[in-house]
């Protein structure tokens, strides 16, 4: 019994086609070029991360996925549906990195703005904030000014404007940059929860180490997708060995260690130094730092090292 | 269709609730729409001289001599004033001037000749359109100084003679104290509507660009038309509330008359409104930041009002050039328009070309913000 077989088709097809889709995005802004054919699918329910340093292209990366910037090139789709098209909007949220609600509403005058932007009739908004602000914890500030929450509890506002109707994929842009270590163990437990109620989450991050708590991760640099993958088969297939290197004048160890080939990538890790190194060079490098009165001590490569060497090496 | 229309309704309501919130929160909004006008009102209420010429004069010529021709050649050879033809008779003259055919009236009764070959005194009349105050004050100067001189022609052809055959009695109409302040009130409210109006909107989308909202709103469903018309309302109450306190402390501190309709006044100054609002909506989504939307707002409204809307400088004194380029500036419909309410009495059936040319301005400038508003961030 179907009317519009050609259309009960398109049905078919935007229903199996991935909740995310980035084909080939390019734009640039006079002389940066801030997404470089940049190409990556998100399956529905899946939490994936956006990694890169800061500059890499993953704000531009989430507007052109949610339809706010003209591309030079390529191809944005959402839920099989042109990232711009109207009908996408009600199906999306977004959080932006920046601050993006109005400052001089209060908490719940940003919340009810949102839900009559949104439609939501008065019983369904009353239910959702009210579930929201309890697991936001915002529930006390109802009355606050939004300029004068902190920084994690504004975070958490603009999350929950994002998903007062229940959006079928959320984009978060660096949700956790500037939030202290509890909100944000916290704010990563909201994000599970919603994606085992079957929501596709793409979540931007400077912090490396917030990689290991996604589905899947991409590593992002000047524009492009350097790697991805699930988090453990990424540091399954890491080539390179992590070391500390311990003792020796500062300067002079870096020095050397700046003037070596086979370091691929050396950061401070509280007193000492954090370094990634190709497969087998290890020796080399500590006969070289003997003189100095340095000494390696291995450690286990994590997503920092695997993501810093990959970058070091990108940019080199 | 009934769904999108409420639906569509629905996020008008919220744009405009919100920004109500924003402009009771922001003093300086409401110091801007309702307190600065009023001061400016106060300050800037006295006239100022302004020299003019070209004054249309009508003729009512019932005698129709030899001299009566020369007294209005007399009148108008310097070319202040400029005769705009006949008119019948005394009664037609004040419909010449409710059209503004003329702003002043020549009257030259029957038996003018006999009477001054008779060597009588005789009166002739000069009806002046009061409204325009500063017209009629130097009309009145410089008729009375053609009409002597005139006079005097006359007395020196007769042998001998020393008395002035020719007086002129004067009559005001419409404003017969002469107070400039009735006439510069309906200009400085109209110029002061219009300036505010412009910024009060320009700000405002500049505004959600600076803050980073507009990220969020155009991520939502809201469409851009309803965007606009969500912020055109709120302040639209404000630009009305300002219009009628301008008007009402005109009354109260300049004895401004009210003799038209309450109606009349409030649709004038409605579309006028919508217009302005429109232009600073237009502003701010070209500018996309809050210093130079102000500056282009101020620019846009401010020397344009002040310079081109008749409310200082008669349009009809104007370079033809400038004459033209007014017709596109709203302040000129509404000074126009507040004046005929205010000091005349006109109704719609003498208002509407101005509301007209005013309500066109309205849709074409909020056409092309909607238009050039761009639903992207970069
Ligand atoms: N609207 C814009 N105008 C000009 N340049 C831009 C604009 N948006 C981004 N860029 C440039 O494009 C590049 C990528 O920027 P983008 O904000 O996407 O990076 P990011 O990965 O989000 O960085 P961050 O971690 O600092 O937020 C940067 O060099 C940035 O300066
Ligand atoms: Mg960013």
């Amino acid at each position: 019994m179907e009317l519009h077989p050609e259309r009960g088709e398109a049905v078919r097809e935007a229903d199996a086609a991935p909740a995310l889709s980035a084909r080939g995005l390019s734009r640039r802004f006079g002389a940066v070029t801030a997404l470089d054919g940049l190409t990556f699918e998100v399956a529905r329910g899946e939490l994936y991360g956006l990694v890169g340093p800061d500059g890499a292209g993953k704000t531009t990366a989430i507007r052109a996925l949610a339809g706010l910037i003209r591309l030079d090139g390529g191809e944005a789709r959402v839920l099989g549906l042109a990232a711009d098209d109207h009908a996408v909007r009600e199906r999306v949220g977004l959080m932006p990195q920046q601050f993006s609600l109005y400052r001089d509403l209060s908490v719940g005058e940003n919340l009810r703005f949102f839900s009559r932007v949104f439609v939501l009739p008065r019983e369904v908004y009353r239910r959702r904030a009210e579930r929201l602000l309890e697991i936001t914890r915002l529930g006390p500030f109802l009355d606050r000014r939004a300029d004068a929450l902190s920084g994690g509890m504004y975070k958490k506002l603009a999350l929950a404007c994002a998903l007062l109707h229940e959006p079928e994929v959320l984009l978060l842009d660096e949700p956790t940059n500037g939030v202290d270590p509890v909100s944000r163990r916290e704010l990563w437990a909201l994000l599970h929860e919603f994606v085992h109620g079957g929501m596709t989450v793409l979540v931007s991050t400077p912090y490396m180490d917030e990689a290991e708590r996604c589905g899947r991760v991409g590593l992002m640099n000047r524009g492009r997708l350097l790697l991805e993958g699930a988090p453990p088969a990424l540091i399954a297939g890491f080539r390179d060995e992590a070391y500390e290197v311990r003792g020796g004048e500062r300067d002079r160890v870096e020095a050397e260690l700046a003037r070596t080939a086979s370091v691929r990538a050396a950061s401070p890790a509280g007193e000492r130094l954090r370094i990634v190194v190709a497969r087998g060079a290890a020796p080399e490098l500590a006969r070289s730092l003997a003189p100095l009165g340095a000494t390696l001590a291995p450690v286990t490569p994590d997503f920092e090292d695997l993501f810093l060497s990959r970058i070091r090496e990108e940019d080199a | 269709m009934k769904g999108r229309i409420r639906r569509s309704l629905v996020r008008i309501y919220a744009m405009a609730a919100k920004e109500g919130r924003h402009i009771v929160r922001d003093p300086r909004t409401l110091y801007m729409s309702l307190g600065m006008p009023v001061l400016l009102l106060f300050l800037f209420g006295y006239g100022v001289a302004f020299d003019i010429d070209r004054i249309p004069l009508a003729v009512v010529d019932q005698d129709r001599t030899e001299s009566s021709r020369a007294l209005v050649h007399a009148l108008t050879a310097s070319r202040e004033l400029v005769s705009v033809g006949e008119l019948p008779d005394p009664a037609a003259v004040l419909g010449a001037f409710r059209q503004e055919r003329a702003v002043a009236a020549l009257v030259v009764d029957e038996g003018y000749e006999r009477a001054l070959l008779a060597r009588e005194v005789v009166p002739v009349q000069l009806l002046v359109d009061g409204a325009d105050a500063l017209v009629a004050n130097q009309l009145l100067a410089k008729a009375d100084a053609l009409v002597r001189a005139e006079s005097q022609r006359l007395a020196s052809a007769e042998v001998g003679e020393t008395t002035p055959p020719v007086r002129v009695k004067v009559w005001t109409r419409y404003n017969p104290d002469g107070r400039s302040a009735f006439y510069m009130v309906p200009g400085l409210a109209a110029y002061l509507l219009a300036i505010t109006a412009v910024l009060l909107t320009a700000l405002t989308i500049a505004g959600e660009w600076e803050r980073g909202s507009m990220e969020q709103l155009f991520a939502s469903p809201i469409g851009r038309l309803e965007i606009v018309l969500g912020k055109l309302l709120p302040y639209l109450g404000l630009g009305l509330l300002e219009f009628l306190l301008v008007v009402a402390f005109g009354m109260i501190a300049f004895d401004l008359p009210m003799r038209g309709s309450g109606f009349a006044l409030a649709l004038l100054g409605l579309v006028f409104l919508l217009g302005m609002l429109g232009q600073g909506l237009l502003v701010s989504v070209i500018a996309k930041n809050q210093t130079v939307a102000t500056q282009a707002g101020t620019m846009s409204s401010l020397l344009p009002s002040l310079l081109l809307s008749g409310m200082i400088f008669p349009i009809e004194n104007m370079p033809v050039v400038l004459q033209h380029f007014s017709r596109v500036i709203p302040a000129r419909y509404l000074v126009h328009g507040l004046r005929g309410v205010l000091l005349k009495g006109n109704g719609l059936d003498v208002l509407w070309p101005d509301l007209l040319a005013l309500a066109v301005f309205a849709l074409v400038v909020i056409g092309l913000a909607t238009a050039r508003f761009q639903r992207r961030l970069a």
